[in-house]
C-alpha cells in the first residue's frame, strides 16, 4: 500500500461492467441510508439491524408457531377442520394464524433487505465469507419452511402445490421417483403426506437456530433485536393486518377436487408462479442456479476480491510476542472473534513475556484486517504488517509539519 | 418543527387511549380480529411516540453515540 | 500561530467519501486541515492522537462511519469511547479537550462532513486566540509525549 496520505482507491481504476453495477448498487444502497436517516436518526435506521428485523420476525413465527401446532391436525381430514377451528373457533386464534402468516412475510422482506445491504456493501469480504455462506443456508431454508406452512392448511391452494411440488420432484433425475414417493409417504397424497409435511415445516424451522448459531459465531455482539422503535413498529404491523386482512384459507382440498389456479403469494410461491410457463425440472434448475451463483458471491468475479476492488490490503494483524502483556485488551475488541487468548509459554523473550500468564493469538482465518486490534493495543504488541505504527507516525509528522 | 412533533405526540396518546378502549371492548364482545387490530394499532401508535420522542431529544442516542 | 489553525484528521476507508474533497493531502474547502486514511476508526492508536497535538497540530479528528453501520460493526463506538478517555486524560493534563473530535459520517455526507470540520476549525481559533501562556502551550512544552501506560 502506498505510504503517501493519498487515497488507496485511485480515482481512475479501470471497472468491468459488472464492477461497475456493483459500484453504483454500493452508492445507490448508502443514498438510501440518507434518505432514511432524515427520518429516523442513525440508531434507530432499519436497514443496519436488517438481521436484528429478521430475527424478530423469526421469534414471532416461533411463538405464533407453537401455538398453531397445538391444535393442528395432521391429517387429510383432520387438517382443514382444524385450521378452521383455530380461525373461528379459539379466541384470538385468527389473530394469531394471522400473525403466523404475516410475519412470515415479513421474515422474508428482512432476510432479503439483508441480503442485498450485505452484498452491496461489501460486508462479505475477507473471512466475511462465513457468515455469507450460513445466511444463503438460511435463506434456503427459510423460504422452504415458508412453502411448506402453506401446504399444511391442505385447502384447494395447497392441493394444487402439493402436485406442483410433487412434479418438481419428480423431475430431479435419478433420485426424483424416490424423493416422490419419500415426500408422499405411500404411492398417493395421504395421511401420512400431511404428517411430513408438518415434519419438513417444523423441523426445518428449528434448523434453522442451529444455523444462526454458525451465522453469529464469528461476529461479536451480533444485533440480534432491532431498536425498540421498529420492534414495536412490525408487531403493530403484523397484528393490525392479522385483524384488518385475516389470513382465510380457500376452500378445502377434496380427493376428486383437480383444483387448477390459487392466489399468489409473492414470498414463497414465485417458483410455483414460474410453472405456468416452465416445464417443473426448468423451475427447479433455475432455483439451483440462484442458489449456486448466491453462494459464490463472495468468491467469483475480479470485482468480487478486496484487490478487484481496489481495498486496502493491510495484511492479517500480528502480534509482536515481546510486547504482549496479556492484557486482553485486544480480545475483547475484535468484532469477529479473531483474537483468543493462550497460555504463554514460559519463560518467553521479553519482561513482558516473562510476566504474563497469557498471550494474545491472531486466528488469521478469521482477521479481516481492519486494524481495530491495533487501536485497541496499548503496549504496541499488535501491528498491521503492511500500515505499521511507525508509517502512521511519518504520516503524522508529514501531516503536522507540512 | 418541535411543536409538530409535540402535538404528534399528544394526538398519537389520545389515539392509543381509543386503541386501548377499542381493546377492551373487542375482548367484551368476542371481537377477536377486531380487539387484534387493535393491539396493532395501539403498537404502532406507539413506534410513532417512541419517534417523535427521540426527534425531540428527550430520549436520547446510547452515550457512545453522542 | 499561522493563519490557520493546523489540524490532521483520521478518515476510515469506508466513511465519507473524500474523493471528491481532497487536493492532495489536505481538504480543499478547509484550509489547513490535513487527511490521512485509515482502515476502520478503530485502527486509531489513542497515542497517535496525543502525538498530532504534542507534535504541533491544533487539532485532530477521527471520522467513522454513522453509528450502527460501521463496516467493521462496532469500530467507531470503540474509537468513541477510546476518544472519551482520552479527554479525560487531556484534560487532566490542562491541554483542552475540545482539540480532539470524533466524527461519524457516511459515503455520502461530504457536505455535512465538510461542515462539521470547519465548525471543529472555528472552535480551535477561538481556543488558538488565547495568548501563548494558555492552558494547552506549557502543559505541552513542559511535558515530552506521554509513554504508553503512563496513569497521568
Amino acid at each position: 500500500m502506498s505510504l503517501t496520505a493519498g487515497a488507496p482507491r485511485p480515482a481512475e481504476a479501470p471497472r468491468g461492467r459488472y464492477g461497475r453495477a456493483m459500484t453504483a448498487l454500493l452508492r445507490g444502497t448508502l443514498r438510501l441510508d440518507v434518505l432514511i436517516n432524515k427520518l429516523y436518526p442513525t440508531d434507530y435506521n432499519p436497514l443496519y439491524y436488517t438481521g436484528g428485523l429478521a430475527n424478530l420476525f423469526l421469534f414471532v413465527l416461533v411463538l405464533s408457531g407453537i401455538f398453531l401446532f397445538f391444535y393442528y391436525e395432521a391429517s387429510l381430514g383432520g387438517a382443514f377442520a382444524s385450521v378452521r377451528y383455530i380461525t373461528e373457533g379459539v379466541p384470538y386464534g385468527g389473530i394469531i394464524r394471522g400473525i403466523h402468516r404475516y410475519a412470515a412475510d415479513g421474515f422474508i422482506v428482512a432476510v432479503l433487505l439483508h441480503l442485498f445491504r450485505n452484498w452491496f456493501t461489501d460486508r462479505y469480504l475477507f473471512s466475511r465469507d462465513n457468515p455469507w455462506i450460513s445466511g444463503m443456508f438460511l435463506l434456503a431454508f427459510g423460504g422452504f419452511v415458508g412453502f411448506t406452512g402453506y401446504q399444511l392448511v391442505w385447502d384447494e391452494r395447497a392441493q394444487v402445490l402439493t402436485s406442483l411440488f410433487l412434479g418438481m420432484l419428480r423431475s430431479i433425475p435419478w433420485a426424483g421417483e424416490a424423493l416422490a414417493r419419500a415426500f408422499l409417504g405411500g404411492g398417493g397424497v395421504g395421511d401420512s403426506t400431511l404428517v411430513r409435511v408438518l415434519f419438513l415445516h417444523v423441523a426445518p424451522a428449528s434448523v434453522l437456530y442451529v444455523l444462526l448459531w454458525w451465522h453469529y459465531t464469528r461476529v461479536r455482539h451480533p444485533k440480534i433485536w432491532p431498536p425498540a422503535v421498529w420492534v414495536l413498529l412490525c408487531l403493530g404491523l403484523v397484528f393490525l393486518l392479522a385483524g384488518a386482512l385475516p389470513a382465510t384459507s380457500g376452500p378445502p382440498a377434496t380427493p376428486a377436487g383437480q383444483p387448477a389456479s390459487f392466489p399468489m403469494d409473492v414470498f414463497f410461491l414465485l417458483p410455483f408462479w414460474l410453472v405456468n410457463w416452465l416445464p417443473a425440472g426448468a423451475v427447479v434448475f433455475l432455483l439451483a442456479v440462484l442458489l449456486v451463483l448466491g453462494f459464490i458471491i463472495p468468491y467469483a468475479g475480479a470485482r468480487e476480491r478486496p484487490e478487484g476492488m481496489e481495498v486496502r490490503h493491510a495484511g492479517v494483524a500480528q502480534v509482536i510476542d515481546g510486547n504482549c502483556t496479556g492484557c486482553e485488551l485486544c480480545y475483547f475488541d475484535c468484532p469477529y472473534n479473531a483474537i483468543v487468548m493462550a497460555s504463554s509459554p514460559a519463560p518467553g523473550l521479553s519482561r513482558a513475556a516473562a510476566n504474563r500468564t497469557l498471550l494474545a493469538v491472531v486466528l488469521e482465518s478469521r482477521c479481516v484486517e481492519c486494524g481495530i486490534c491495533i487501536g485497541a493495543c496499548p503496549f504496541e504488541a499488535l501491528e498491521l504488517p503492511r500500515f505499521l505504527e511507525r508509517d502512521v507516525k511519518q504520516l503524522v509528522a508529514e501531516a503536522v509539519g507540512a | 418543527m418541535r411543536s409538530a412533533y409535540a402535538l404528534g405526540i399528544v394526538l398519537l396518546s389520545a389515539l392509543a387511549l381509543l386503541f386501548a378502549v377499542g381493546i377492551v371492548y373487542g375482548e367484551i364482545g368476542d371481537r377477536w380480529f377486531f380487539g387484534g387490530g387493535m393491539i396493532g394499532a395501539l403498537l404502532l401508535a406507539y413506534s410513532f411516540i417512541v419517534l417523535f420522542l427521540r426527534k425531540l431529544g428527550i430520549i436520547g442516542p446510547r452515550k457512545a453515540e453522542r | 500561530m499561522s493563519a490557520f489553525p493546523k489540524v490532521v484528521g483520521f478518515v476510515c476507508d469506508w466513511s465519507v467519501d473524500l474523493t471528491p474533497l481532497l487536493d492532495g493531502g489536505a481538504l480543499r474547502d478547509v484550509p489547513g486541515v490535513r487527511i490521512i486514511r485509515v482502515p476502520c476508526s478503530g485502527f486509531i492508536r489513542p497515542s497517535w492522537l496525543e502525538d498530532a497535538l504534542s507534535g504541533g497540530a491544533d487539532g485532530v479528528f477521527v471520522t467513522g462511519c454513522p453509528y450502527g453501520d460501521c463496516l467493521n460493526r462496532e469500530g467507531n463506538y470503540l474509537m468513541r469511547d477510546r476518544i472519551d478517555q482520552l479527554q479525560r486524560r487531556l484534560v487532566r493534563r490542562r491541554t483542552d479537550p475540545a482539540r480532539l473530535g470524533m466524527l461519524a459520517h457516511g459515503l455520502h455526507d461530504g457536505d455535512a462532513f465538510l461542515a462539521e470540520v470547519r465548525e471543529f476549525v472555528r472552535r480551535l481559533e477561538a481556543l488558538a486566540a488565547a495568548p501563548p501562556a494558555s492552558a494547552g502551550r506549557p502543559a505541552r512544552a513542559a511535558k515530552p509525549a506521554p509513554a504508553e501506560g503512563d496513569p497521568a
